[in-house]
């Protein structure tokens, strides 16, 4: 019995890592800046593929993890630099330019690199307890992803820079007014969601091999966990989006098979569409300020 | 708004507008009887082309043409009411699968008639759950497109599963990821419009050219107005007194239709068709086809996707693995310097120049 | 519809058309194919076969190599694309894989001398054939690249045919891909080689399959299996095709084994998360798993498995052979992997290793040689000599050759080419994934028939078909 509850609760945790860790990147550029970078997948291809070319240099794998999200966070903001600066007036051609930076990275990093590098060593080996046995680096996905989390509360809420984003965020001219240089702002968040996809790319990297499409497996369920999830407040939007689709699919997907479990996961996404059209963190985020303001916080 | 508002606004506000055709106006890009001349020499020598080109041509560019009621529809969607959709290609596979089931339960022959017919409708009534949910649900303008990819994927997992024998509708298999073959060409009158003969060609240019006309015509009656007040400001929209949701359920549907007629004249051309066609590249070729030639301009979009099925049919026989990449290049490089599209770009570009 | 007026076209042409080859003494053709005889007597002793070839007998023959060389397959596909092109070389070049119409034992041993039940292995199966390209006309390919796309390869299909005039076309890797193909191939009768191992049933008269079907893999993989590892099987496939149809094979054949299959599972192919599965598999304990997951996504069960400690046998038909993952992932992800291949870089034998080196000779950054790989370039082979018998390109006159019962020496064995099913036998190994991913042959069987098609009685050569069967059109499968 433990076994079995124990299992549940692994295979949710791997779930929602899964989850949160595919949108967080994408969610954080949307909800600051309200782009969709829809070459969210090959920043994370990028960012496997450095961890990759790394280990094989003989770096050691754990010092990849931040190696590939500077470089693909740097990436992002070369990228916003000389693409996506061009497009904060028409957001929608920004998708469409996106999906071309698309095409070129994957099918440039075929080209230059050819259809595959060699896989990377999974660290550590796997537990069991109660009859079962689990992987170790899975499970310790989870708390990468709430250390990710945690990373950008306290950049978003406890830094200077993380103030002029949301400030930048809520009211660019105001902002514009006070002295935020909103320019640097926005290379800087897209750089930060650039690199929150290389971290996602880096951390998936010993789990699969490597390839051109690597980042294609994560772009669906981002989207999905975005789509519910709302750009209103991106950290509290990820948590619970991916936390309600996990919970939706986890036990499908035991119970009865993985197909069902993705039926299920969206018809959830529909219905909650069709419910709370803005996403969850919406109508999330007012209670919350108002519960922090009867709690006597500074927001 | 009345019954017939419903079904077409701007119809029943404005009766005296169904005697004028109004093939031109302030929201078509290109206008004038220079025009027009062009045009018509266009779709002449388009119409005689069987006379003298191989059949090779003939079989490829019934291939390229076809997706011109699809990328129109998306024109009048994404260029005149500011809904980006990768769902173009959902609803070609949708009807090109229904048309595909019952053509083969009728059997073939002068029934394919009504199996086109019905599948453009399938196609039309998916498209109008799916919109009620997308537009009575107010989900913003940069959610919409990302539920719209969604959708098509959703599609082409669930045909994928379907290699098993419990997915077999009357005697068509639907045939998981190998999808459907040996599909009955579309017949009429004994006329069979298969993929190596000249008469699907014509029907192809015909039903095309008859949207582009359509297409111009509602862009320029009231409707077209109102949907490109849309694009601009939904809510001084609706403050007006339009319900804006019921436009865009509208639009959506009619581009659905037009995607759908896309998806029959398909599977007539190549009897077969597969999940593929509602894969992730497959559902993007659209969108990047309507937004290199200009999304605003039907002539634009007619121009571009011919132009780029062209380039990349080329690309790909003599540009090996470099054909994507270009392709990628082209795209991001017009949205980087043409947003509103090259043709459009270049035209609008001359014209300030010589007025 | 077009199928049934080609049909009763290619039924005219059987019975305008001369004798089929048997009535040849197969003893002269051998001595030909091996170039020991110039192609002077080619011509005149097989006169009754060349028909329009004269009027244009210095122009070069054209090849068609539909293959992806972007996209997700590409991995799969460039591989054999370089055989194609290895094989046109060669034979450009003046040489023949050893060849002729000798049926399912194959050509005779070098010098007569048998070993261990089989004759000694030829120390290599590339000979000259005294002929510069086929009847001295060079072969040109036309390679475009078809991108992982369904679509290009029904336009592209149509360039090659249409426009460029291709003389045969080889490629097509995924059977969607394929099924793409095969109306163009069948309205415009073009002879089309499909060389993949694949889910069986292709019943086409102008296509010619030199890759494994499920009989000759599923069937002797489950043979070792059963009496080595234990008879409770849990099946894990692909929810597609290919994953369908192979498990219900191995449902179908598990009680003539002695073999119990406790539990099955399909697999979208999108899924890449496989908790849930190992969980579901840790709780059935099976014996042996019966892998058919494919594609980049389903890769990740492997790591994830073993990272798990969820380490069982496995056995598969297209594992290791196709996609190479011994080489992508890293070990010991697929230690204890069993399965069946029609070729491997690895096998050992001196045939191989020639061709192996000739390979790496012209494309030297190729990661691996994989079973498509050589049956392409088996295919490629094949097509030249029978064309050379044939006296022309003509697609009737190559087809008949083609159901003479010929069969060329390929890199892996012995691939004998059945009339009545266009299909080959194969010679099939039990390749295993050792700790460090080192691959062993731990059995095999030198030729095995496809014989299935037959039991529902194709016959190609006296009924033309446009077809694919499916196990639904077997009552054995219908019954299960």
């Amino acid at each position: 019995m433990d076994g079995i509850i124990a299992n549940i609760v692994y295979q949710f945790a791997v779930n929602w890592a899964f989850l949160a860790l595919a949108a967080l990147g994408l969610i954080v550029i949307l909800g600051m800046i309200d782009i969709i970078n829809l070459a969210h997948g090959e920043f994370i291809m990028l960012g496997a593929y450095t961890t990759a070319l790394l280990v094989h240099a003989g770096v050691p794998f754990f010092l990849t993890i931040p190696l590939a999200m500077v470089a693909v966070g740097l990436f992002g903001v070369l990228t916003e630099r000389l693409i996506i600066r061009r497009f904060y007036d028409n957001k929608l051609i920004a998708l469409v330019a996106t999906f071309g930076l698309s095409l070129i990275l994957s099918q440039g990093v075929f080209l230059i690199l050819g259809p595959f590098l060699p896989a990377v060593r999974m660290p550590f080996g796997g537990f069991k307890y109660g009859g079962y046995s689990f992987s170790t680096y899975y499970s310790i996905l989870p708390i990468v992803a709430l250390c990710a989390m945690a990373a950008m509360w306290l950049l978003f809420y406890k830094t200077r820079l993380g103030i002029e984003m949301r400030a930048t965020m809520q009211n660019p001219e105001m902002a514009r007014a006070l002295g935020v240089r909103t320019s640097r702002i926005y290379a800087i968040t897209f750089g930060v969601g650039s690199a929150l996809a290389g971290l996602t790319g880096a951390v998936y990297a010993p789990t699969t091999s490597i390839v051109p499409l690597f980042g294609a497996e994560f772009i669906a369920p981002a989207f999905i966990v975005v789509v519910i999830g709302g750009g209103m407040d991106p950290l509290l939007g990820t948590a619970t989006s991916a936390f309600f689709l996990a919970v939706v699919s986890t036990p499908l997907s035991y119970t009865v098979s993985d197909f069902a479990g993705r039926i299920g996961l969206l018809t959830a996404a529909l219905v909650i569409m069709r419910i709370l059209p803005k996403g969850f963190s919406y109508y999330l985020h007012r209670p919350m300020r108002s519960l922090r303001a009867l709690a006597g916080m500074r927001m | 708004m009345s019954k017939v508002g419903l079904l077409m606004p701007g119809v029943a506000d404005r009766p005296e507008g169904l005697r004028e055709l109004r093939l031109h106006g302030r929201l078509t890009f290109f206008n004038g009887p220079v025009y027009w001349v062009v045009v018509a020499v266009v779709v002449a020598f388009a119409l005689a082309l069987p006379s003298f080109g191989s059949t090779f041509l003939i079989s490829n560019l019934t291939s390229f043409y076809l997706n011109l009621p699809l990328t129109l529809g998306l024109a009048l969607l994404w260029g005149y009411a500011g809904i980006l959709s990768f769902g173009q290609m959902a609803f070609f596979s949708i009807a090109g699968y229904s048309y595909a089931v019952l053509a083969i339960n009728f059997g073939g022959g002068s029934w394919t008639l009504l199996a086109a017919t019905l599948a453009v409708a399938v196609g039309m009534v998916v498209a109008a759950a799916f919109g009620y949910f997308v537009f009575f649900g107010r989900v913003s303008g940069l959610i919409a497109p990302v539920l719209t990819f969604v959708l098509t994927l959703i599609l082409e997992t669930f045909l994928g599963q379907t290699a098993g024998p419990e997915w077999k509708i009357g005697s068509a298999p639907l045939g998981g990821y190998n999808g459907m073959t040996n599909i009955p060409s579309v017949e009429i009158a004994g006329m069979t419009f298969n993929g190596l003969t000249a008469p699907l060609y014509y029907l192809v240019v015909l039903i095309s050219l008859a949207i582009f006309l359509g297409m111009r015509v509602v862009a320029n009656r009231r409707v077209g107005h109102v949907l490109a007040a849309i694009q601009i400001d939904v809510e001084r929209c609706e403050l007006l007194g339009h319900d804006v949701r019921i436009y865009q359920l509208w639009v959506f549907v009619i581009a659905a239709g037009a995607a759908s007629l896309s998806g029959v004249l398909y599977v007539s051309w190549g009897n077969y068709i597969t999940p593929a066609n509602a894969g992730m590249l497959a559902a993007t070729l659209p969108v990047l086809w309507v937004a290199v030639g200009g999304r605003a301009s039907f002539t634009a979009v007619v121009l571009s996707t011919v132009g780029l099925q062209f380039a990349s049919n080329w690309l790909a026989a003599f540009g090996g693995q470099y054909s994507l990449l270009l392709m990628g290049a082209l795209l991001l490089l017009t949205m980087m310097f043409a947003p509103g599209g090259l043709v459009v770009g270049l035209i609008g570009a001359l014209r300030a120049r010589f007025s | 519809m077009f199928d049934r007026e080609s049909t009763t076209q290619a039924a005219a042409n059987t019975k305008a058309d001369p004798p089929a080859q048997p009535s040849q003494p197969a003893a002269t053709r051998r001595r030909l194919l091996q170039g020991a005889v110039a192609a002077g007597i080619t011509a005149s002793s097989l006169a009754v076969f060349s028909r329009s070839v004269q009027a244009k007998s210095t122009e070069p023959i054209k090849i068609g190599l539909l293959e992806d060389q972007s996209g997700n397959i590409a991995l799969y596909a460039l591989p054999k694309l370089h055989a194609a092109q290895l094989a046109i070389k060669e034979i450009n070049d003046g040489f023949t894989l050893i060849s002729g119409p000798t049926g399912f034992g194959g050509t005779a041993a070098p010098d007569g001398a048998y070993k261990g039940g089989f004759y000694k292995e030829a120390e290599d199966v590339l000979v000259p054939s005294g002929d510069k390209g086929i009847m001295g006309r060079q072969l040109t390919f036309y390679a475009p690249d078809t991108q992982s796309d369904n679509r290009k390869f029904q336009e592209l299909g149509r360039r090659l045919i249409l426009q460029d005039k291709v003389d045969v076309i080889f490629g097509a890797d995924a059977s969607s891909e394929r099924e793409a193909l095969r109306p163009i191939i069948d309205q415009t009768k073009t002879l089309y080689f499909y060389a993949n191992q694949y889910e069986g049933g292709v019943a086409d008269k102008y296509t010619f399959c030199t890759g494994a079907v499920p009989e000759q893999q599923i069937i002797p993989v489950m043979q070792y299996m059963i009496p080595k590892f234990g008879k409770r099987i849990y099946i894990l496939a692909a929810d597609y095709n290919f994953g369908q149809l192979s498990a219900s094979w191995t449902k179908v054949m598990a009680p003539i084994l002695g073999g119990e299959v406790v539990a099955e599972e399909f697999i979208p192919l999108s899924v890449s998360d496989f908790t849930a599965t190992i969980a579901r598999v840790q709780k059935v304990k099976p014996d042996w798993l019966m892998m058919f997951i494919t594609g980049q996504n389903h890769g990740n069960y492997y790591p994830q498995a073993n990272a798990a400690h969820a380490r069982f046998p496995m056995a598969s038909s297209i594992t290791l052979a196709q996609g190479y993952e011994h080489k992508r992932f890293a070990p010991p992800a697929l230690a204890g992997m069993h399965s069946a291949v029609s070729y491997m870089e690895e096998i050992a034998t001196p045939r191989n290793k020639k061709f192996v080196e000739r390979f790496h000779k012209m494309f030297p950054h190729e990661p691996y040689i994989q079973q498509e790989a050589n049956a392409t370039y088996a295919a490629v082979h094949l097509y030249a000599a029978a064309a050379r018998l044939a006296g022309s390109v003509d697609r009737a006159a190559v087809t008949e050759v083609l159901e003479s019962g010929i069969g060329v020496e390929a890199p892996s064995g012995w691939l004998f080419m059945d009339p009545a099913t266009h299909h080959t036998s194969e010679y099939i190994r039990i390749a295993r994934a050792g700790e460090d991913h080192s691959i062993s042959f731990v059995t095999q069987w030198p030729s095995l028939e496809p014989w299935w098609l037959r039991r529902l009685g194709v016959n190609l050569v006296s009924k033309p078909e446009f077809k694919q069967y499916t196990p639904q059109d077997d009552p054995r499968f219908r019954k299960a």
